[in-house]
Formats: structure tokens, sequence, C-alpha cells
């Protein structure tokens, strides 16, 4: 493993700067090295403070980010975590979320560039979520929690750092989102009714795993109401079916965050997730004619020629494409609300067990602790 | 097109002039700084036919500038 005295050394590694937070922070936006919010000097002592849980090796790649493809290396990406004001101990799940961007499918390409309001949304799963402090509680996707707050914004200033998603150039969202500055929840597993999302899809409940969405900002669903599962489920499909998703027209994967309350009414009756999806499916649905005249002859009846070339006006328009597509989580505490999140078009989330340089699952951040 | 570039082909880009900093940026990171994009205005999306003839007629003229200076250059490297 390279040291990081040596990873100094290199030229460009270092920059002087006058020994004052508020000259760093004024030379960093100067740079376009910023997500505009106040940072902590990434000094070398701090960045090799933040690889005290890193056991890769630091100058090489997880990931090159584009549209730049610039190399995070875990070095690179411990300057930008410590910016963000991670603890060491987050590290990990920083560069795990990088990994899992990687993936093909999550098309992170296409998702920086694009005008589409979208950003990576961060889902843990598993006891080291737990273990670091992640929140999945009251205000699980708002401000306030260190662990959820740093870790979605270490992402975040990796994707403009060192991908150079800068607006305007890199990153060409017509409007962008607030969720752009961190979006990173963990689920509620123990209010949870169902499995959690990580075991659905195949782990181990003991099993530390990030799921990535490339996810708009969360659409809050109000039912202070309904006493059944089918009175919650229609006031969900209501918030969700709506023509201006990019999930009505093309690919992409959902997430439905079912506040515990909400969860706990809907499987009282023992619905299983499938059952919900389908159900949502069947009724999330938006006749073609609310679409306009143009998206129906353009985006309908010519680009979706197989399925909607000559059907009548009253034909459903699901809001994604297959019942399974739809991710369902429980996050939040108590309170009569959950949250939609669509996403967008060409994506699919993309999901990452936590591990060791040698393969083996972690367990507990511990076990990555140098030294 | 930057594949298309590097194997010896002439190959252009159409960018709307919103985009042109990403086109020359992304151009650079594809090891093809010089790739063309032909300049036409924004948007793309919403067009009716009269404006795409529009976007066709300044795209064209710089398309066919292109081809004439590339062949001519080629022809100056063959006779070198």
């Amino acid at each position: 493993m390279t040291a990081i005295t040596t990873l100094l050394q290199k030229p460009g590694a270092l920059i002087e700067c006058d020994d004052d937070p508020e000259a760093v922070f004024d030379m960093l936006c100067a740079k376009g090295w910023s997500d505009g919010f106040p940072v902590i000097p990434p000094t070398p002592e701090r960045v090799e403070r933040m690889l005290a849980y890193c056991d890769r090796d630091f100058d090489q790649p997880v990931i090159k980010i584009p549209p730049r493809f610039g190399a995070a290396t875990p070095v690179r990406v411990a300057a930008n975590a410590v910016m963000a004001g991670c603890k060491p101990e987050y590290f990990p799940l920083v560069l795990l979320a990088l990994e899992a961007l990687a993936e093909d499918q999550y098309n992170l390409y296409g998702t920086q560039a694009t005008t589409h309001p979208c950003t990576p949304m961060l889902i843990f799963n598993g006891p080291v979520a737990r273990e670091v402090g992640l929140n999945s509680g009251h205000n699980v996707m708002g401000n306030y929690f260190r662990a959820n707050a740093t870790i979605g914004r270490a992402v975040r200033l990796a994707l403009v750092n060192i991908g150079a998603a800068i607006p305007g150039t890199g990153d060409m969202a017509t409007a962008g989102t607030p969720a752009k500055f961190s979006f990173c929840v963990a689920e509620n597993e123990e209010s949870s009714p169902w499995e959690p999302l990580h075991v659905e899809m195949g782990y181990a409940k003991d099993t530390t795993t990030v799921t990535v969405v490339a996810a708009e900002g969360p659409h809050n669903i109000n039912d202070h109401e309904s006493l059944t599962p089918e009175g919650i489920l229609r006031m969900t499909s209501g918030t969700m079916a709506t023509t201006g998703s990019n999930n009505a027209y093309y690919a992409g994967q959902p997430v439905l965050a079912f506040g515990p309350e909400h969860a706990a009414t809907v499987a009282s009756k023992g619905m299983t997730k499938a059952q919900v999806k389908q159900w949502l499916f069947d009724d999330a649905v938006i006749p073609l004619s609310r679409f306009s005249e143009e998206n129906i002859a353009r985006r309908f009846r010519r680009r979706n020629a197989e399925q909607y070339a000559n059907v009548p006006l009253d034909t459903p328009v699901h809001m994604w494409q297959k019942p399974d597509d739809l991710i369902i989580i429980v996050a939040g505490g108590a309170g009569k609300h959950s949250q939609y999140v669509p996403t967008f078009g060409i994506t699919r989330a993309a999901t990452k067990p936590l591990k060791r340089a040698d393969g083996e699952l972690v367990k507990s951040i511990a076990e990555l602790k140098r030294g | 097109m930057a594949q298309l570039t590097k194997r010896g082909l002439l190959a252009a880009v159409v960018c709307s002039d919103s985009f042109m900093k990403l086109g020359k940026a992304q151009a650079k990171v594809f090891g093809v700084p010089d790739l063309p994009l032909l300049e036409i205005k924004h948007p793309l999306g919403g067009l009716n036919m009269d404006q795409v003839r529009e976007r066709a007629a300044v795209a064209m003229p710089q398309l066919l500038k292109f081809i004439k200076t590339s062949r001519e250059k080629t022809a100056t490297e063959k006779q070198s």
C-alpha cells in the first residue's frame, strides 16, 4: 500500500493556502471545488486520519467518475470526505456508495450530465449503517444527522470535484434539486413489517449494503385518514401518477419509502411487498388522454409504438415498467406520512455489500481499522 | 464520435449552443479535442418541423465546410 506521504509528494497533490478556514473556503470555491457550503480544510493530517478505516490501496481508483472520468482514488475521496465533515468510520460507506455508482446499470455518465434533476439517493441497510449512526427515523430525508448529511455530501463532492459535474459544463441539470447537497438514508428495518430491502435482494440480514438510485427529491404522501391497506395505497398511487415523471415514459426504479405507521396499516391484513407492488402498479395509472397531444403523438404513439401506436385514449399508462421495478423501503419516524421518489429514466438501481479488500463481508466497522 | 474519429473516419457532433461547453469538455476527455461541433440554436426538444429545418440549415453548411476542409487536408498530406 502506498503511504500517504508518498502520494502527497506527487505534483499538484498539495496546495498552499493561508491557515484560515475562510481563506481555504474562498480558495476552494474559486477553484470550483465546492458545493457552495463551508468545508473542513482537507489538510494532509486530516486526510490521513480519514483513511484510518480504509483497507484499499490509497492510490487505486474505485471508480472513474464521469463526465471527466477522474480517478476516484481513496486518497482523493478522503479529501472530499474531510471537506464534507465525515468521521473516519464513515469513509468505507462513502467508498461503497461510489463503487455502487460505478455499476453500468446505474448510468452515472447519463445521470451526471443530464438536464433531469437526479442525484444519487443512497439507501443503507444492515448492521454497519446502525453502528456508524445513520438515521432511519424522524427526519430521515432531512437535516441534522451527521452520518446521513456528510456521507451523502462526500459522495456529491466527489462527483463534482473528481468527476467535474459542474453546473453548465458537466452537470446540465435545468434546475437541479436540493437533494444534490446530500440524499442518504438508512432503512428503518426495526419498524418494517416486511423483509428489508437488502434481504429482498438476496443478502443476509447481517450484511451491510448500499443501494443507489438516480433519484429526484422526495414527494410527500400525506394520509391521516385511511384505516385500511387499500386506503393508504389509493392515496399513494394518486401521488405517484403524474404526467411529468420520467418513469411514465422510460425505465427506472422509483422508490416508495413508507413511514412506519403507513407500512403497518398496509401490512395489517397480510399483504406482502410483492402484492403491494402489484396493487400500486395497477392503480398508479394515468389515461393516455391526460398527456398533451404532442406527447401522445411523439412519446407514446411513435417512440413506444409497440405498446401505444393504435390504442384508445382511455388506455392506462403505468408509472413504471414492471410491478417489481418499484423499490419499497420503510423509513422515518412516527406520523402519517410516506415519501415517493421518482427517478431518472435510463437507469437501474445498484446494490453493493460492504466487503473487506480480501472479499470477506464486514460485520463491524472496527474490522476495517488499520494499525 | 470520438471512437470514429480515432479510427480515421470523418465524424462531427451536432450540438446546441447551451451544450457547447459540455461538448468541448467531453471532446477533450475522450482525446479528440478538435472534434467538430456543429453549433445550432437551443433547444432540440419540442420543435415543429419548420424549426427543425431551420436548425438543419444552420448545421449543414458547417458539416459541408468540415468535409471540404478535411479532404483538402488529406490531399495536402498525401502530396507531401
